[in-house]
């Protein structure tokens, strides 16, 4: 197996950890969604903070991300 | 005569929009759009006194610029004496206030020390992200005949000097701006003037590192000396043993998730606005007509959100700074 194949499998592999990113974002969304359900009142503040939540969620993904640019371009 | 309510009507900007589509559609057909080159360095411009300035400190500077152009703007309307801000000052007034009240929210009475960092740091990555939606940023260059040698040298071309200067009419192009209808080795190896200052992970790590560090320096200036014990809490190690240890532990945790957050704020920023605008290009080169534009909204969000959340978190941790480890009053 040559050095390209390695790399383009190792962007690949590395790419698996968004599974997490997503389950968190659902995880946000669905407890944000649901106490907007409950106080529509609330819901300003509720989606402030979900998006700084989906944002933290996200940046883990992102992190993967900037790993498989990182094997696919720079080494 | 009664007053109608003002009907919608699409006006003449229809047909231009319909002539720019079809126009694309045409272009695209006859220069078809080719896959970016990436690259996580940025690469060097142009050498003064022997220090290289990159095309994302270039972008930086524009940032800067843009930042204190808007904000003489501002200064100059606001002591003109008009009450009712308009225009650009309107807009700005509305984001700060905005920042302030989020602040004041949660700071207290540290908000007037804390929102500075908030603002600048929100105001210039939020300008900064934002070059990325530009046309001409990221795509406008001059020929690098460096990149195009090593290239050809990876695929095995055994003298890409020859190679080079019989495929991309190197005389004409090589100090010039390159013309999108070059060759397609040749276009895609351009350095381009600027890039987004966001995708240089420089410019992000610096302001993690100014970040974190101004952290440490508010919560010095609003605990004295007493800030350092979050690190080293010796306060109850001695009277008592068992729990002083745990304490002692987490103040070195504390010492290692301080270099963490320089390492998420700094990866945080960078991995979003460079897989953004390297997403741009793809989507730009895979489908040419259309869906850049929906991309170009969803890249906007990101912009805003990503300056919003490396503002608000300097805050956040700041606030924390400020305040004193909570269980300690309880224990003593």
């Amino acid at each position: 197996m040559n050095v390209d194949a390695a790399k383009l499998i190792g962007a690949g592999l590395s790419m698996i950890g968004t599974i997490g990113a997503g389950v968190g974002i659902g995880l946000v969304v669905s407890g944000a969604v649901q106490g907007m359900a409950r106080n529509p009142g609330y819901s300003g503040n509720l989606l402030t903070n979900m998006i700084l939540g989906i944002a933290f969620c996200e940046a883990m993904a992102i992190y993967c991300l900037v790993i498989a640019f990182l094997i696919l371009f720079v080494f | 005569m009664e007053e109608q309510p003002k009907k919608w009507r699409w006006g003449k900007f229809r047909w231009i929009l319909l002539a720019v589509i079809i126009i694309q559609i045409f272009v695209s057909r006859w220069v078809p759009p080719m896959m970016p080159n990436i690259q996580v360095a940025p690469e060097v411009v142009t050498t003064w006194n022997g220090f290289g300035i990159t095309n994302t400190l270039i972008a930086t500077l524009i940032a800067d610029v843009v930042v204190l152009l808007i904000a003489f703007a501002v200064y100059r309307k606001a002591r003109s004496g008009d009450l009712v801000p308009r225009g650009i000052t309107g807009v700005v007034e509305g984001i700060i206030e905005m920042i302030y009240n989020q602040t004041e929210q949660t700071a207290g009475k540290w908000a007037k020390l804390i929102f500075p960092w908030f603002a600048t740091i929100t105001l210039l990555v939020l300008v900064a992200n934002w070059m990325e939606l530009l046309p001409g940023v990221d795509s406008f260059g001059v020929f690098n005949k460096e990149h195009l040698v090593h290239s050809l040298e990876v695929k095995g071309i055994h003298n890409p000097e020859e190679e080079i200067a019989q495929k991309c009419q190197l005389n004409e192009i090589y100090h010039g701006v390159i013309s999108v209808t070059g060759a397609k080795e040749c276009a895609k190896t351009i350095v381009p003037f600027v890039r987004v200052a966001s995708t240089d992970l420089n410019f992000t790590a610096a302001l993690a590192l100014i970040s974190v560090f101004m952290t440490q320096v508010i919560g010095v200036k609003a605990q004295g000396i007493k800030y350092f014990t979050k690190y080293f809490n010796t306060s109850t190690l001695w009277t008592k043993p068992a729990f002083g240890t745990i304490d002692f532990l987490v103040g070195i945790l504390e010492i290692i998730s301080e270099f963490s957050k320089i390492l998420s704020f700094s990866f945080r920023l960078f991995g979003n606005i460079f897989a953004g605008s390297v997403l741009l290009f793809v989507i730009g080169a895979l489908v040419p007509v259309f869906v850049q534009s929906g991309m170009l909204v969803f890249e906007f969000a990101i912009g805003m959100i990503q300056a919003i959340v490396f503002g608000m978190l300097t805050m956040v941790f700041m606030t924390m700074a400020t305040q004193g480890h909570g269980s300690e009053e309880h224990h003593s």
